[in-house]
């Protein structure tokens, strides 16, 4: 019953917007991050430490939002994605 | 002239009800909603308390998709090893049928339906980019470059107000306003649902708990039946999650379904979906400027939303405020004045209502649940005391007065801190 949470995002419905990034991180700004919480606090597991590293991906993301309170150093720049393009709940 | 009288940003419960409104007085209303079908990116915990949405739609329990009517309630305490729940089952529930499980992707297309229904314009899978300003007036919305215009915008965002927060019109969120809600649906058959909960092909059970079996994360959890699948969640605050640093919000739902009491209640379950939501936590002090020249924030988005760690609500005051816009609005198109003074009606509805009487009697409420000890030191006190008087291990009883000393010597709870943590829990819940 206890899933990974690769495994449990795989039974989420995406329409995934291949063109468009609806959320960006500034690179520079996340190599100084002194805490890199947005590891912790986003639901979805975009953001992870690689080789020290913070990387993003976006087409994982149900769009709750958390990750632009979390992100208190400006790095996350944070719009809606286009068109119903993104997260579709068959439940919610 | 305007496009339309009133746009409305957002077709969650707030926006649609505020749609409803407007549209059956006869005024031409724009509702758009950046999902297709309006609802299918929205999530909430499911429990919708439906006495305001009856004001608009009186028919709603026989044509709304709703899962099960609330027919037990449950609130308690988890630790790592106890659970401690009052049970809550009463006829008068049964009798009026005001609470449902509900799932979103279901019950807001219906309602947005409802809207069209009501005769307003309805476009969804339409993501407004920024609100069009004029003379510092708000005076209508922006897509791939094309404005629509109105007398009126209704922001119903949700709790992620890009719009309102882009125009200025309330500052980013902050750690202190929000909580973190994580959620798994859980495929069940409507059977075992029934025989697990001794429920009937109608009923339902919601549960909320306290969760003193994750230290100070100030926690909390939730579990709701649907017809045929189980709601349930974590509810985190951002604050205490920034200060502990070291958990994942996707691993504290696991562990909630992993605690002695829960997994034998989605044994046989299968995951169908996940998603998370954020929640407004901020209680009155969140609340933005309501209206201005030619804007309203309703729901979410305005921060109405009430949590005390064993209730959370939402959706009604969500119905009110978005029924509340929409009247205003209509009132200020007979007046035809949608200055910020003619849209004040809004917030003078919502003064006399329980929506900001609710927030402004439980002001001082996130003392209290802000308050570590709530969902560590008093759950396990909780669990100590009833280990001493229910549990029989050949050793002499105890009064009640030694039992409470002992556990809070073992627990190095001070007096003076516990009696005051009552006082202020009398004072502010």
């Amino acid at each position: 019953m206890i899933l990974d949470i690769k495994e449990r995002l795989g039974k989420t419905k995406y329409d995934i917007d291949k063109s468009y990034a609806h959320i960006t991180v500034d690179d520079r700004i996340c190599e100084k991050c002194p805490h890199h919480f947005c590891v912790m606090a986003c639901p979805a597991q975009c953001y992870t430490m690689q080789d020290g590293k913070l990387n993003f991906q976006y087409e994982d993301c149900v769009e709750c939002g958390t990750c632009s309170i979390a992100c208190d150093q400006g790095s996350v720049k944070w719009n809606f994605p286009k068109a119903g393009k993104g997260v579709i709940y068959k439940y919610g | 002239m305007s496009d339309y009288d009133a746009i409305v940003v957002g077709a969650g419960n707030a926006g649609s009800a505020a749609a409803i409104t407007m549209a059956s007085k006869g005024l031409s209303v724009l509702l758009v909603d950046r999902s297709d079908p309006p609802g299918t990116k929205n999530l909430s915990g499911g429990v919708l308390w439906g006495n305001d949405l009856a004001k608009i739609l009186p028919k709603w329990q026989s044509e709304a998709p709703l899962e099960r009517f609330i027919q037990d309630k449950k609130i308690g305490f988890l630790t790592e090893k106890s659970s401690i729940i009052i049970d809550f089952k009463t006829k008068v529930f049964e009798e009026n049928k005001v609470g449902h499980t509900v799932l979103r992707s279901k019950f807001d297309p219906w309602l947005a339906k409802k809207a069209k229904e009501a005769g307003a314009t309805v476009i969804p899978g339409i993501t407004v980019e920024s609100l069009v300003k004029k003379d510092g007036k708000i005076i209508g919305v922006e897509e791939s470059g094309d404005a629509v215009t109105s007398n009126v915008v209704i922001l119903a965002e949700g709790i992620n107000p890009r719009l309102a927060i882009e125009a200025g019109l309330r500052p980013p969120l902050q750690d202190w306003e929000v909580s973190v809600g994580v959620k798994e649906i859980i495929k069940l058959s409507p059977q075992k649902i029934e025989d697990r909960f001794n429920l009937s092909s109608t009923s339902g059970l919601a549960s909320e708990y306290i969760l003193g079996n994750l230290g100070e994360l100030n926690a909390g959890a939730f579990f709701y039946t649907n017809k045929d699948s189980i709601s349930l969640g974590i509810v985190a605050p951002m604050e205490r999650l920034r200060e502990n640093g070291v958990t994942h919000t996707y691993d504290i739902i696991e562990q909630f379904k992993e605690h002695p009491s829960i997994a034998p209640l989605i044994d046989g379950g299968t995951v169908a979906e996940y998603g998370a939501h954020m929640i407004p936590e901020g209680g009155l002090e969140m609340v933005p400027q309501l209206f201005g020249d030619g804007y309203m924030i309703v729901g979410d988005s305005a921060g109405f939303g009430f949590s005390n760690g064993l209730v959370l609500q939402g959706m009604n005051y969500a119905f009110l405020s978005g029924i509340f816009a929409g009247e205003a609005a209509v009132e200020a198109k007979s007046r035809n004045d949608f200055s910020s003074s003619s849209l004040s009606t809004y917030k003078r509805k919502l003064d006399n209502s329980y929506v900001l009487k609710d927030l402004r009697t439980f002001k001082d409420l996130r003392k209290v649940t802000n308050n570590k000890s709530m969902y560590t030191t008093y759950p396990k006190m909780l669990e100590s005391i009833l280990l001493e008087m229910l549990w029989e291990r050949g050793q002499p009883k105890k009064k009640v007065r030694e039992i409470l000393g002992s556990c809070a010597a073992d627990l190095n709870v001070g007096k003076l801190k516990t009696a005051t943590d009552f006082y202020y829990m009398y004072r502010r819940m």
